[in-house]
């Protein structure tokens, strides 16, 4: 029950924020936009416009998550609002997951209505069909936001907004090399590729969240892609929540 | 109620769950900070022992950083303790359930700015346990109760300082808790703010809610408190009842007089009586008030014209300032000792 | 059990570490599942051919796709501009070798750029090469493997016959080759001089073309090598096949 007055609090300070709404706004702005451009591409304009729109939902959520998930923790913490919070009957585990669930959920609703505007574009232009390669693709999307959520408040639990910032956009790309990296082990001799190959599993797989090549060419993911991307966001924003918990329990207001 | 003083050594006090009659008691409570690069430690609160009972409004007196706001901080769970244990409303401070009938005001209570007066006493509410419609419904009445219920849907992006404070106090009421804790209530409230606040905690007090508040404004602690602790360096210094604090100590005579011939005070008087001269008047401080009939009829005798005569009770600013003396004396003669042994 | 004997502070630590200690693992395990049975964005061998690309793709963040299609649209804009100037396309090569790495699935781009570079940018083995890097990349792509024929049929300065066939009969064989493939491979070996391999292609597109057009002129073709080998005079045959050169008509 706290778990959910938490989020739902944070959902509102999320959606409050005019960064959210700015955000959203540009994102239309930009998907719809793409049309403008399918002149040039030599008929090729149904592949920009999924691919640029499903690029805009990954950056522009990556930017709310920079702007405003990393001081979810961080800034509470600073500007001492946390104290009205811990001070009550809540576990501080569950004022964690809580601002995770808020913001997931704020940026789910953004992946959506970013998402319906691109189907919305491309059913204006004769491309109805490809519904269910953007709903994938969008689906795909919002998980990777979930795992980057769950970085960012790891690292609003335990630094300054600032750095937490800084960290999130270090991981998430340390994370979209996390493949290649798995590939560059294999170079190596024993011991440092098989240190580099773990590394390559420790690390965000984010990779098997970007289903973009396919839904350009309008094809769907397969079912055991959906299934494992799923299981393993699940996995891993749980190990990361848990990683925050172990981490802030100890940790002092003064 | 038996005064504890921080110079107690034996400390017989059983290991376990204290009685219900208790709503805050501490066993060797200490709060230390280990600088992360140089190891140097720096004690916030060192051993407290205390007990308040259920029901009474204890006063919490000290100079800023004697570790006031650190005990506070450590009873709701914002610090975590070095050494010690503590128990609040009969359960640990380690867990969770300690702050189930706590209300806490923090010194300079800060919100969040994008939502309103209602809704940030929703929250609060069923952060505390209210279900949703009862919180809404309380969240109304209090924001009436401390005076801002005339605007609910102002963003508290545009509160004031006292505004805060109230809304800060409401958060900390709405649940109706057994105990309260107070950081510095008054501060940031103007007179009328101030009485308000009293009249809060006196209206607590008589629904049996155990207060126990911090404060440099000390009337207040003298007329709200049924006992004071004062804590000082990180030690508690004297735990006493206000009457106790005061009574002990010998009262000061004001003695108003005109027509005082120039001269010097008889040697047997010189150091309880002291002479200043005024415009129009003069005026003696009689230290010792068993002397006073002496004084007035040397100064009848002398052909002075006597005004007034005005008993003036120790205030509790002087003990707490002779306590604070007398600790740090204390201190420095342990010091001394350690040094020499 | 054990976590119920230690403090309640530290019991939740433990917790905690525990918890994200087994979910990691799991994590673990899933990420190695997945780098097994899920489809790669983009192949590393592939980029590590072309060390621009490759750097140029690990930049993009996961976003090569995005970044190959405004590489596109500025490669269309730059064979336009200098298609209607000074026909010069020193950078074509280029362009569409990092477009390509970007997106190797990109198909419309292979043909493009090969055809742009092998017809006015004179540079028939960068044309060449990018629709192998295409066909390396995309393996089953029938219409790459056509276009592929087509290049070598229509090379500037002399037709590569053998070749072109056998690019046309990869593409007869792949499910989305388009279905003239195989007379395309059957009239470039006849004219190749290759007429056994020739005819049974004529055969196979006799027997089982829905066009009767197609099936008759099958058959005509089938008498013709028939003829061809019974007499010894090949060029009952084969027809004389110009050289090919590169005529740009200026654009207005």
């Amino acid at each position: 029950m706290m778990v959910g007055v938490i989020a739902r609090n944070t959902f509102r300070e999320a959606t409050r924020d005019r960064v959210l709404a700015g955000v959203v706004i540009a994102g239309v702005v930009l998907i719809v936009s793409t049309q403008a451009l399918g002149p040039l591409a030599l008929g090729e304009g149904t592949r920009l416009t999924v691919d640029l729109g499903l690029s805009a939902i990954s950056l522009l959520g990556l930017l709310i998550v920079l702007l405003v998930g990393t001081s979810l923790v961080a800034k509470e913490i600073e500007r001492r609002t946390i104290y009205n919070l811990l001070s009550r009957p809540i576990g501080r585990p569950a004022y964690l997951i809580g601002k995770w669930l808020g913001l997931t959920s704020a940026l789910w609703v953004v992946a959506a209505a970013l998402g319906l505007a691109l189907w919305t574009v491309l059913a204006v232009s004769g491309h109805a069909g490809q519904a269910l390669v953007v709903l994938e693709a969008a689906y795909l999307a919002s998980l990777e936001l979930a795992v980057i959520t769950a970085l960012a408040v790891l690292f609003s639990a335990l630094s300054t907004p600032v750095l937490s910032a800084l960290y999130t956009l270090g991981a998430y790309c340390v994370g979209q090399w996390s493949w290649d990296l798995r590939e560059f082990a294999h170079q190596f001799p024993a011991p440092l590729g098989a240190v580099l190959g773990a590394a390559s599993n420790l690390v965000p797989n984010l990779p098997l969240f970007n289903m973009r090549a396919l839904a350009a060419h309008g094809e769907s993911a397969s079912p055991a892609h959906l299934v494992i991307a799923t299981a393993y966001a699940a996995v891993y924003c749980g190990s990361l929540l848990a990683l925050a918990a172990a981490a802030f329990e100890s940790r002092d207001f003064k | 109620m038996q005064a504890i003083t921080g110079d107690r050594e034996d400390r017989s006090v059983p290991d376990r769950a204290p009685a219900e009659a208790c709503a805050i008691r501490t066993v060797g409570l200490t709060k230390s900070y280990r600088h992360p690069w140089t190891g140097k430690v720096v004690s916030g609160l060192e051993a407290l022992d205390l007990e308040v009972s259920r029901g009474e409004v204890m006063g919490y007196l000290g100079p800023n950083g004697a570790g006031k706001t650190t005990t506070l901080k450590l009873l709701t769970g914002l610090l975590k303790p070095t050494r010690g244990e503590a128990w609040v409303m009969g359960e640990s401070i380690a867990r969770v359930e300690s702050r189930r009938r706590l209300g806490f005001l923090p010194e300079q209570p800060y919100f969040y700015e994008y939502l309103n007066g209602i809704e940030l006493l929703e929250l609060t509410g069923r952060l505390s346990g209210l279900t949703a419609q009862d919180a809404h419904g309380r969240a109304r009445r209090w924001l009436g109760r401390v005076g801002l219920g005339a605007r609910p849907q102002l963003v508290l992006r545009k509160y004031s300082k006292g505004m805060l404070q109230r809304l800060g106090l409401a958060a900390a009421l709405l649940h109706e808790p057994e105990l309260l804790i107070l950081d510095e209530p008054m501060s940031g409230l103007d007179p009328f703010g101030r009485r308000d606040v009293r009249d809060l905690i006196l209206e607590q007090r008589e629904r049996g809610t155990t207060v126990l508040f911090s404060s440099h404004i000390l009337p207040d602690v003298e007329t709200l408190c049924d006992r004071v602790a004062i804590v000082l360096n990180g030690r508690l210094s004297r735990v006493a009842t206000v009457g106790e604090l005061v009574s002990g100590s010998r009262q000061r005579v004001e003695i108003r007089c005109t027509g005082v011939p120039r001269g010097e005070i008889a040697p047997d008087l010189r150091h309880v009586l002291e002479r200043r001269d005024h415009a129009h008047e003069t005026v003696f401080l009689l230290d010792d008030d068993s002397r006073l009939n002496h004084v007035i009829g040397l100064l009848i005798h002398a052909g002075a014209l006597v005004r007034a005569v005005t008993p003036q009770r120790a205030s509790l600013e002087d003990l707490f300032l002779a306590a604070a003396g007398a600790a740090a004396d204390r201190t420095e003669a342990r010091d001394e000792q350690r040094r020499s042994a | 059990m054990l976590l119920g004997a230690l403090p309640p502070r530290v019991a939740r630590m433990a917790g905690a570490w525990g918890v994200a200690i087994v979910l990691g693992c799991a994590a673990y395990q899933l990420a190695d599942l997945a780098a097994r049975h899920v489809p790669r964005p983009h192949p590393l061998e592939e980029l590590s051919y072309y060390p621009s690309g490759e750097k140029l793709s690990l930049a993009t963040l996961g976003h090569s796709d995005s970044f190959a299609d405004l590489a596109w649209l500025r490669a269309v804009q730059y064979y336009g501009e200098h298609r209607r100037s000074d026909m010069k396309f020193t950078r074509l090569h280029h362009v569409f070798d990092i477009l390509t790495s970007l997106s190797p699935r990109f198909i419309p781009a292979y043909v493009f750029g090969s055809f742009a570079l092998a017809q006015e940018g004179a540079d028939f083995a960068h044309a060449e090469a990018l629709m192998l890097k295409g066909l390396e990349a995309n393996p089953t792509s029938g219409r790459l493997a056509f276009e592929l024929g087509f290049l070598y049929y229509v090379r500037p300065g002399g037709r590569d016959l053998p070749r072109a066939a056998q690019y046309f009969e990869q593409a007869a064989r792949l499910p989305d080759g388009p279905p003239l493939s195989r007379r395309f491979a059957a009239y470039v070996r006849q004219n190749a001089g290759d007429f056994i391999v020739a005819r049974a292609l004529w055969r196979d597109v006799a027997e089982t073309s829905g066009n009767r057009y197609l099936r008759e002129m099958a058959e005509r073709e089938i008498r013709k090598i028939d003829q061809a080998r019974a007499t010894g005079r090949a060029e009952l045959a084969q027809k004389r096949l110009s050289t090919p050169t590169v005529v740009i008509r200026p654009v207005r």
